[in-house]
């Protein structure tokens, strides 16, 4: 008999074979107008420290532009890493200019993994109603083509406030246990273990507003090929899992929509999560075991 | 760096820095999209019946685009020269992705890898500067842009040889642009068309875009039908709401919006608080609209502070924001008297059967505004 864990996992590898079957070769193929958002450091490994450049990225299947920063647009940026005691942790404000790449910088501490958490105000944005069904396919919103219709809107502009929470993780010279903890933000990507280290395949959870989301489309893309994706939705309890076949830098991404308030200028409010870390070895044999497409 | 490479890069920065001053002011307000990126075009119509294009990007973002497009792994680590020399053996696949148009027409481009920044130093940016160029056709009307290689928000820049009335235009990703009229360029705006630009910026900041603003006011409007209570309330919250958006601006005063957002909710459900409690006018009610107007005005200083305005243009920018913002006041109140007050403001049962019960409303509005941002919902 498999152990809740044991079928967490299956259910998601099952998940990832089937969508990532009918979602990645769509993704090529569809320009879509929105793009995802993550940090990008200047390195995942920072020494004990060293100076690490934090740049952010809005672009599509890991290859961004760059964006400066705007002190107005950010809600929060932040490093969380453990206690001067080692015990605990300790969040710490990114500093940085104004209208410049990288987006922020800072020392590193090089002890543990460290979490760095970046979470937007919102901003909005209008797109002709035939794309903005693309990019809701695109993303497997299909919940809310399918709320459009209901209400109606299918021939109206897509109106959405978005919000982006994004997380990298700095390897340390020993694994932590913050990775695992949320950082608070309204939707989030949770590993239910630093992932920095070697430990089997990835599993984690989405939050919405601290509590487990099921059904969403999560995704995860190797930085050297981009080709490299694989796709799962989540389960009951918000769980995720993939085995990552190639070791190097991972983006796990997912975006989750929902109606905005009767008092606000937009329709809908969507809400962008990722995580970007370096997977220190392959968790997969092959990539197509994982449901990947050269 | 060497000495060009270094003017280079700070005329980059000014280019940057400068498109991003003017965001605020010549992008139609209001309207966001993704993010603000790097890149930035500037676009030159010359006297000779061509026009260049000066396309100004991250270096390694655009090579990957042109890589995965082409199915190929996208480089990483790679020095200046080692860009340059790819993007050089690839320009040809650039082209395809840069449409000029005129009258619809495309003018098809060439495309020239001008130089790569790389900096060894990881605080300074990275950048490209690509130059496009293709023909005028004899009797064109307008011109417009489309880059495909870009994700994030940009501005383009049309102007003439001379560079007189350079007219900006933000696009998002690979937007269109609308077209430019070739034979008469749009003026620079004037003063007068700023002036108007903020004060309709700060009508639109309390109409329609300020609900916690409008309540607060109608607050200040429902304490009672008389006009002396509510030109002394609309009057000391003018005047404070007036110094601190001054002082905010000018960076005398800073409270971070985590606090000063929860106050403006709570001064909201205070002054409904109060007219439900009583129908008079206190000595305190003036002292305290004032506060609440404080408040209310670091608040709207914020809207403002996002313009990242020109310093020589805080003033007249203050002003006519400000007169915005009073105009809307005026509306919300005129819309609120000649709708209720007007016709049911002598009625016995005003005040119980209309006045307590709105402000009980408007109360809890403010009371659940006051929790929600206390607790960052």
């Amino acid at each position: 008999m498999l152990t809740g864990q044991a079928a967490r996992g299956a259910f998601s590898v099952l998940a990832a074979l089937y969508v990532a079957i009918t979602l990645v070769a769509s993704a090529f193929a569809l320009p879509a107008r929105a793009h995802d958002f993550w940090i990008e450091p200047s390195t995942f490994h920072p020494r004990p420290g060293g100076i690490v450049a934090l740049g952010l990225r809005v672009g599509q299947n890991y290859v961004g532009d760059p964006v400066p920063r705007q002190s107005s647009a950010i809600d929060r940026f932040f490093i969380r890493q453990v206690g001067p005691d080692g015990k605990g942790s300790q969040d710490q404000s990114i500093e940085g200019s104004n209208n410049i790449d990288p987006a922020g910088f800072l020392r590193a501490d090089g002890r543990a993994t460290a979490v760095i958490g970046y979470s937007s105000n919102g901003s909005y944005i209008e797109l002709p109603a035939d794309k903005f069904e693309d990019y809701l396919r695109l993303y497997g919103l299909n919940a809310i083509i399918a709320e459009r219709d209901k209400r109606g809107e299918r021939a109206k502009p897509g109106r959405e406030r978005f919000y982006r929470y994004a997380k990298a993780l700095l390897t340390g010279a020993r694994d932590s246990a913050l990775p695992a903890q949320p950082l608070g933000f309204a939707y989030e990507i949770v590993p239910d273990a630093d992932p920095t280290v070697p430990a089997g395949p990835l599993r984690g959870r989405v939050l919405y507003d601290g509590r487990p989301l099921a059904g969403a489309l999560v995704e995860a893309l190797w930085r050297d090929d981009p080709r490299v994706k694989l796709a799962a939705r989540s389960d009951p309890q918000g769980g995720f899992s993939f085995a990552l076949p190639r070791a190097g830098v991972w983006m796990i991404k997912s975006v989750h929509m929902v109606r905005a308030g009767f008092f606000a200028p937009s329709d809908w409010d969507s809400l962008w999560a990722s995580l970007t870390f370096n997977a220190p070895i392959a968790m997969a044999k092959t990539v197509s075991d994982a449901g990947t497409q050269p | 760096m060497t000495g060009p490479a270094v003017l280079r890069l700070r005329r980059f920065l000014s280019a940057a820095c400068l498109l991003m001053l003017t965001y605020g002011l010549l992008s139609p307000l209001g309207a966001q999209a993704h993010e603000i990126g790097t890149t930035n075009v500037r676009l030159t119509l010359h006297k000779d019946n061509t026009w260049l294009a000066e396309i100004t990007t991250g270096p390694l973002a655009l090579l990957n685009k042109l890589e995965t497009a082409a199915g190929d792994w996208p480089s990483r680590d790679l020095s200046a020269d080692a860009i340059r020399d790819r993007l050089d053996a690839i320009k040809p696949a650039i082209a395809p992705y840069i449409e000029v148009r005129f009258d619809g027409h495309l003018s098809p481009a060439r495309v020239e890898i001008a130089y790569v920044e790389m900096p060894a130093d990881i605080t300074q940016p990275s950048f490209a500067v690509l130059l496009a160029y293709g023909k005028v056709p004899a009797r064109a009307h307008n011109i417009s842009w489309r880059y495909g290689l870009v994700y994030s928000t940009y501005a383009v820049v049309f102007a003439d040889a001379k560079g007189d009335s350079p007219v900006t235009q933000w696009l998002d990703s690979d937007a269109e642009s609308k077209p430019f009229p070739l034979v008469s360029a749009a003026a620079r705006p004037t003063a007068l068309r700023i002036a108007a630009q903020y004060l309709e910026l700060g009508f639109r900041h309390i109409v329609p875009e300020g609900l916690d603003h409008i309540l607060f006011v109608l607050g200040i409007f429902l304490l009672s039908s008389k006009l002396k209570p509510i030109l002394v309330q609309v009057t000391c919250f003018t005047v404070a709401h007036s110094v601190t958006l001054g002082l905010t601006m000018y960076g005398v005063l800073s409270l971070p919006s985590r606090v000063v957002e929860p106050l403006i909710a709570f001064s909201i459900a205070y002054v409904a608080i109060e007219n439900i409690l009583t129908p008079k006018l206190t000595p305190w009610r003036p002292v305290v609209v004032f506060g609440f107007g404080l408040i209310h005005g670091m608040g709207f200083a914020g809207a403002l502070a996002d313009l990242n305005l020109p310093r020589d243009e805080i003033i007249p920018a203050l002003v006519s924001f400000n007169v915005g913002i009073e105009l809307a006041q005026l509306s919300v109140i005129a819309v609120a008297f000649f709708t209720t007050t007007y016709w049911i403001g002598n009625k016995s049962w005003y005040r119980a059967g209309f006045e307590i019960p709105v402000c009980l409303a408007i109360a809890a509005t403010g009371l659940f505004w006051t929790v929600q941002r206390v607790a960052g919902l």
